[in-house]
């Protein structure tokens, strides 16, 4: 278990190293640079900001500084488009944004997924499986993007209250985390429907309903710990497609997270504003996973002598 | 699935296969609808009757429904239907051609790795395993930005080779960015999968009397394994297209996947969720268009994985 704990902690450590270096360098590589305005500044104004930002030195003395400052000083660096301000100060702004939108998106992800995919299991090939598979259906083939102006415009317009931008109060939460948990719940109900229906099909349910066990009983009682199985392992990736996935939504709904930064800063050439996101995207994603594991093994025993060799 | 219908003659693998992709009917009836819309994406705007995508017509702005303009017209007067052709080109093109690349590279680097074996696999798929926990998206979108600049240079040397005119090669080479990143971040299913296909396959003993009579590895890898594995790898492939046409629309969407002169079903959705409130159809038309290849998409990948791969459990 610590073994499996360790291991997968020392990868998480290798995958941000990964990631930062490829994002350090392909950063460097984008056409065009974060100090072209509207009005071309003069060469040596130019040469002035990048030796100020350290700009000027070759790229792998700046790799080194850059993660010298993050190691030692827990420094990001500064925004090069947004002036005087620290990527940490923006991120410490964006990142409970971003984080509430995808935990409340994860919430009706699960809530919605798991119920859903559970009865359509149960009602194998009768209708109530082939009226929520066909809603999954549409919501996997239906993006974020679409259904989105579409919330928008059919509840966003006509609830009063609903604000279909901003971020200011409670209200605005709902349209954005609803939008991002349909998308995933559809998926984890068509897994859940898979893993519960290999289940319910097994001997040992038979058994149960033979002993006359009430259908509550058998779901959650028997066949829920191994049938839940598929749609666990499928969280982490879910959470990360969640969390990096966001940008589309908080694009649509003008939300001031991760997301929006992360687009904004891609086309303004913000190298380090760039680099801390997805430094901060890439450390979600392995504490995500990471959990993912740790439920999987407490779920299902067999997997704990496998992390032990 | 029931066996074969005939028992004088034995059905080779593809024939049974196929028999039970027709009988698949959401299957087919997918396949249908895909080659339909193909046809009318890449051959329909040849004709005539179908309208320049790109001529603005000011006079005539924002039109709803007609005989003339049967989707109406944009914001610019530009034919709806017409765009929503072409950019349908531009995304099924990036969806298959992306494809394609994930698949040459999956299929090899799941070759060499279950192939070889020993610590060439162990290294080759930890590797896998560090590139699946990146954020996919956000890579992308970084990787497609940086080689945009080669891309461009590239257009300029073949523009010069070969004396095309440069508004004829522009737009395709423009995507050439959008191939690469999508293709070359997309692979690590596909070689996963081919990775423990070609681990079953060679302990089989038709391998071990290609290597006795003494065939070299690349014929015994490209000649008897990859053969063997094609059926799961076409299963797989299909069901990458849907996702990575979702990824080129998400990127187009956000304004850093397909840009002018290029539009696909990706920008079009953006520009129609911008005017939606004066006129709907801007938005619906295309995210019908799209959203139903992307249902047929998965249906015949479903169809497909029922059909060549029956062992795989269903979900």
């Amino acid at each position: 278990m610590i073994k499996l704990l360790l291991n997968r902690l020392g990868q998480g450590v290798l995958v941000i190293a990964v990631l930062q270096t490829l994002t350090f360098f392909l950063v460097r590589l984008l056409p065009g640079n974060p100090f072209l305005g509207e009005r071309k500044l003069p060469e040596h104004i130019m040469a002035q900001l990048n030796s100020l930002y350290g700009l000027d030195q070759s790229a792998w003395v700046q790799y080194a500084n850059y993660w010298k400052g993050i190691l030692l000083h827990g420094d990001f660096g500064p925004s090069l488009v947004h002036e005087g301000v620290q990527v940490s100060d923006l991120i410490a702004q964006a990142f409970p944004v971003s984080l509430e939108l995808g935990v409340l998106g994860m919430l009706i992800a699960i809530g919605l997924g798991i119920p859903a995919g559970m009865l359509a299991a149960w009602w194998r090939n009768k209708w109530p499986d082939a009226l929520i598979m066909a809603f999954s259906m549409a919501g996997i083939c239906i993006p974020a993007f679409v259904i989105a102006p579409l919330f928008g415009l059919s509840l966003g317009m006509h609830i009063p209250g609903l604000s279909v931008a901003g971020w200011d109060d409670p209200l605005c939460a709902v349209l954005p985390s609803l939008t991002l948990g349909l998308v995933t719940a559809a998926s984890i109900a068509r897994l859940t429907r898979g893993g519960m229906a290999e289940v319910l099909s097994a001997d040992f349910i038979r058994t149960a309903r033979a002993k006359g066990a009430s259908a509550p009983r058998i779901l959650f009682i028997h066949a829920l710990r191994s049938g839940l199985l598929p749609a666990v392992s499928y969280l982490g990736p879910a959470f990360a497609a969640l969390i990096t996935g966001s940008f589309v939504v908080e694009t649509c709904f003008q939300v001031p997270g991760m997301g929006l930064h992360f687009v904004n800063a891609t086309t303004d050439r913000d190298y380090f504003l760039i680099q801390g996101l997805v430094l901060c995207y890439g450390v979600l994603i392995v504490i995500a996973n990471l959990s993912v594991d740790l439920v999987l093994v407490a779920l299902n025993p067999r997997l704990r002598s496998q992390g032990a060799a | 699935m029931s066996a074969p219908t005939s028992y004088e003659q034995g059905n080779s693998l593809w024939k049974d296969a196929r028999l039970r992709l027709c009988r698949n009917r959401a299957a087919m009836a997918s396949l249908v609808f895909l080659v339909f819309m193909a046809l009318a994406c890449f051959v329909l705007p040849l004709f005539p009757c179908i309208a320049n995508p790109n001529a603005a017509d000011l006079s005539n702005i924002a039109a709803s429904c007609s005989w003339e303009h049967p989707f109406g017209t944009d914001q610019l007067g530009r034919d709806l239907l017409a765009r929503v052709l072409y950019g349908g080109r531009i995304s099924l093109l990036v969806g298959v051609v992306a494809t394609f690349v994930a698949f040459v590279i999956g299929l090899c680097y799941g070759l060499v790795s279950g192939y070889v074996g020993g610590k060439t696999d162990a290294v080759l798929m930890r590797t896998v395993d560090v590139l699946f926990a990146l954020p996919f998206i956000v890579l992308v979108i970084v990787f497609s930005l940086s080689i945009e600049e080669p891309c461009r240079e590239l257009t300029n040397s073949v523009v010069e080779l070969t004396g095309w005119s440069r508004d004829s090669v522009a737009p395709i080479f423009g995507l050439v960015p959008l191939f690469i990143a999508i293709g070359a971040l997309g692979w690590l299913t596909l070689a996963r999968i081919v990775r423990t296909r070609t681990l079953e396959i060679k302990s089989m003993e038709y391998v071990l009397a290609a290597r006795s009579l003494g065939l070299g590895h690349l014929n015994i890898l490209f000649r008897h394994i990859a053969p063997n594995l094609l059926g799961t790898v076409v299963v797989y492939t299909t069901l990458a297209v849907p996702g990575i046409m979702l990824t080129e629309s998400t990127l187009s969407f956000i304004g850093l996947g397909v840009r002018p002169p290029n539009s696909s079903w990706g920008t079009l959705i953006k520009e129609g969720a911008d005017r939606m409130e004066v006129s709907p159809e801007l938005l619906i038309f295309p995210a019908l268009f799209f959203c139903l290849t992307l249902l047929a998409l998965n249906f015949l990948g479903d169809g497909l994985r029922d059909a060549l791969d029956p062992k795989s459990a269903k979900d």
